[in-house]
């Protein structure tokens, strides 16, 4: 058994923390993990990816092309990132927010459509959930939902339940948990 | 006990159990975390520092190394240039107890600066390298490097990546348990630890290289090298540092597109000395050897060196073939591309074949945080030159490396040379001895100030040139994610004892005549002062002092509150242009504030004509 997850997103999302969240499960499971972020040089709003990858035995850092089972995307362009690394038939789950770099925002620069990833995305792979944003309860966090979200469309739900990671999040977020779940329970819904 | 860490932390970890008394470094990503997961922890009998610089970071270790002590000395690759004078003297002394340093290298340029493979410097002082494959590795080839370095007598380089070391991975090791110290004991002996005379020198020259050949047999009984020669076949495959995790992904990768026996592996973890011996082995049992090794191909060469001095003819697959890259990092498609290749087999098209998605991706340039203290300065340093008539083309102002380099981003453009630490006072120097006659202004952040752009500021006054330094005082190491450094309030220092360097007293005592202290948040009053330093002759300097926004907020710290008039605003959208604060939004329709990432620094707000920027003060 073996399942390598691409992540990508913008620094101060919390898309690292997904992948923190799913690498907590795998390890109460006594699966074994690897957890490689890299983090751009900007505190917010650069570059984020994490490679995570969970099995029996010991694993490498990289992923490569076309060697990631499931793609998490937390970002819409960013997306576009990871899709070299997923496997023709793998599953790539997108929360397509725009988070506008100051040149899009002044019309300077192009931001891609939702359709134009999508159509990029389908060359890659049957399975993409574009997700809907609105299903999100206000205030409740994105990254939370993201992750259940992921739980319902791709592999994920292969190695884990979903009661196994709403008790992750619990543990990791002793605080939040009343909006947490709401969250979580909207990705099971989406 | 079953832990998930990084193998940074997994360095830190096994220094402290092998008895390091000594622990210093200075940060750089991707090495930080090791001295960084100790910092400010009471360790018993164990010293933690960052150090100034490596170069002063590696001879406090190196000295207690010499006191008899376990010493352990961590930097990024860019580091070890800084500390390499000191390194070569050391390595010809040797050491009397043991000294590791920890060095990273960044193939692949996640953590920026050059792909510099640090074995080349480990050849040319006939250091020891031990490359780490993972973060398990991490932690049990850091205690044999102690043990090691303690048995040759000389210090033993350990050779990470940044996929190892920023790697969080489940691990079996032990838990932190500094063993009890001995006392110092300290050898007085001119001939080990002086170069005073050619005889000295060339008997630590034979000591060093001696040393290098004990080490070799040593780690061949210890097995540190893997050899396993496989029956039925004449491939080989030879793989180092952090490829060695990728083996078994790669072969099995390679056996979706090509049927083959098992082919013979050799594991190389000591990539400095090589060994030798298992190499022989190899070329003896195979006609083709594949080399995967990232960076440089110092390994290969070896290869290619014994098989030379065997009188074999072999074909060796690697970097002098062109099958694999100089550049980057690797993966498990690099030792299945190395073997296809081997096995005369087409590569996949999968292999190579792109979406070209990333194409579509929105570029996102490295810019400065929300209420980032310099931006004040970049903006402030633009629209000074704009008010003396010069275009921005004209003027040269320097970088240094850090969060400074940032001012290269857009929207402020203002700076574009990056070299080294503390680079940027003498480079602007060179512009103005070239025979530049706009302006040359240089920016260094404090944390570089103090670790190597004090000689430049001096170099500058001693030859009394007209050059505006400015220095950027945020309080922390930023960049490297906020370290303390010398010049970090004295609040913020790990110990009571710790003292605070205060950069102010340091700039006139450098016999600067003209030196200001101002907080780059009040905009029009650093413009003013960059223009009236501008106009004066000789060296000047402005301390732009203002506590780093991430840091700060850290503290719940804001400055203000910011909002938008909605009635006032024009949407000329001039602040968002001005600043590029992440903090401003468009949304299409209206400007508004983030108030999750403004922290009410207000530079936005003397930008706006129309009073629509409005600062609540807190």
């Amino acid at each position: 058994m073996s399942l390598s997850i691409y992540l990508t997103g913008v620094g101060g999302q919390g898309v690292l923390t997904i992948a923190e969240l799913i690498m907590n499960a795998a390890m109460r499971r006594g699966l074994y993990c690897n957890f490689y972020p890299t983090k751009g040089m900007a505190q917010r709003g650069g570059f984020v990816k994490a490679q995570l990858r969970i099995g029996d035995d010991a694993m490498a850092p990289e992923i490569h092309k076309g060697g990631a089972d499931i793609v998490i995307a937390m970002e819409l362009s960013e997306s576009l990132r990871a899709l070299d690394y997923l496997k023709p038939d793998g599953d790539i789950v997108i929360y397509p927010y725009r988070w506008l770099p100051t040149d899009v925002m002044l019309g300077k620069a192009d931001y891609p459509d939702e359709a134009s990833v999508m159509e990029v995305a389908k060359k890659r792979t049957e399975h993409v959930t574009m997700l809907d944003m609105t299903l999100l309860p206000e205030g409740c966090a994105d990254n939370i939902f993201l992750l259940s979200a992921a739980l319902k469309y791709t592999a994920l739900s292969e190695l884990f339940s979903s009661d196994e990671l709403a008790s992750e999040i619990k543990t990791r977020f002793p605080k939040g948990i009343e909006s947490n779940m709401l969250s979580f329970e909207a990705g099971m819904r989406s | 006990m079953i832990k998930n860490i990084s193998g940074n932390e997994a360095v830190a970890i096994a220094a402290v159990n092998a008895g390091a008394a000594v622990i210093t470094g200075y940060p750089g990503t991707p090495s930080s975390e090791t001295v960084g997961s100790l910092w400010g922890k009471n360790i018993e009998g164990v010293h933690v520092e960052w150090s100034t610089n490596e170069k002063v970071a590696l001879e406090i270790a190196a000295a207690a190394s010499w006191a008899n002590k376990r010493a352990l000395c961590t930097m990024k690759m860019s580091g070890l240039n800084v500390a390499y004078d000191s390194l070569v003297s050391i390595a010809y002394s040797g050491c009397t107890g043991a000294l590791v340093v920890y060095v990273c290298d960044d193939p692949g340029v996640s953590a920026g600066m050059p792909e510099q493979d640090i074995r080349g410097f480990a050849k040319m002082t006939d250091m020891p390298v031990i490359d780490v494959a993972s973060v398990d590795e991490s932690y049990w080839l850091t205690k044999y490097a102690f043990e090691l370095s303690e048995r040759i007598q000389s210090p033993v380089i350990l050779r990470s990546v940044t996929s190892v070391a920023l790697s969080h991975s489940t691990v079996d090791i032990p838990d932190m348990m500094p063993p009890a110290q001995a006392e110092p004991h300290v050898y007085k002996d001119i001939e080990k630890f002086t170069k005073a005379g050619a005889k000295i020198c060339m008997d630590q020259h034979k000591r060093l290289i001696e040393s290098l050949e004990i080490a070799r047999q040593y780690m061949r009984e210890d097995v540190i090298n893997q050899l396993c020669i496989a029956k039925d076949t004449s491939l080989g495959i030879i793989v180092s540092g952090v490829c060695a995790s990728y083996l078994d992904e790669g072969m099995e990768l390679a056996r979706k597109h090509a049927d083959f026996h098992a082919v013979s592996s050799l594991v190389v973890r000591s990539t400095v000395p090589l060994p030798t011996d298992e190499i022989r082995e190899m070329i003896e049992n195979c006609d083709t050897i594949v080399v995967v090794e990232e960076n440089e191909p110092y390994v290969e060469h070896g290869v290619m060196l014994e098989a030379f001095k065997l009188g074999k003819k072999i074909r060796v697959i690697g970097k002098e073939d062109g099958t694999l890259s100089r550049i980057g990092n690797f993966d498990a498609m690099s030792i299945a591309v190395a073997v296809l290749t081997a096995l005369d087999c087409e590569i996949p098209s999968e292999f190579t074949e792109r979406l070209g998605a990333e194409s579509l991706c929105t570029k996102r340039p490295i810019g400065v945080c929300a209420g980032c203290p310099h931006r004040g300065v970049f903006m402030s340093i633009n629209e000074a030159l704009r008010r003396m008539g010069i275009k921005k083309d004209e003027a040269i102002v320097t970088g240094d490396i850090g969060c400074t380099i940032l001012g290269m981003s857009p929207p402020f453009n203002t700076l574009w040379t990056e070299v080294s630490m503390g680079a940027s006072s003498p480079m602007a120097q060179g512009f103005i001895h070239a025979g530049i006659k706009t302006p040359v202004i240089s920016t260094i952040g404090d944390s570089t100030f103090l670790h190597g752009g004090i000689p430049g500021v001096i170099n500058a006054v001693q030859n009394n040139v007209d050059m505006l330094t400015i220095i950027m005082d945020n309080g922390w190491t930023c960049m490297t994610g906020m370290q303390v450094n010398a010049g970090t309030s004295k609040e913020y220092q790990a110990k009571e004892f710790h003292n605070r360097v205060d950069i102010a007293k340091i700039v006139p005592a450098l016999g600067v005549e003209h030196f200001a202290v101002h907080d780059p948040y009040d905009l029009e009053g650093m413009t003013a002062l960059i223009g009236d330093m501008l106009k004066l002759s000789g060296v000047k300097v402005i301390l732009a002092r203002r506590e780093c926004a991430i840091q700060a907020a850290r503290r719940k710290v804001k400055y203000g509150i910011m909002s938008v008039d909605q009635d006032k605003c024009t949407k000329c959208k001039l602040c968002i242009m001005k600043t590029g604060c992440p903090g401003l939004v468009y949304d299409g329709s209206n400007v508004h504030i983030d108030k999750k990432l403004c922290n009410g620094c207000g530079i936005c707000k003397s930008l706006c004509k129309f009073n629509a920027l409005v600062k609540e003060e807190i």
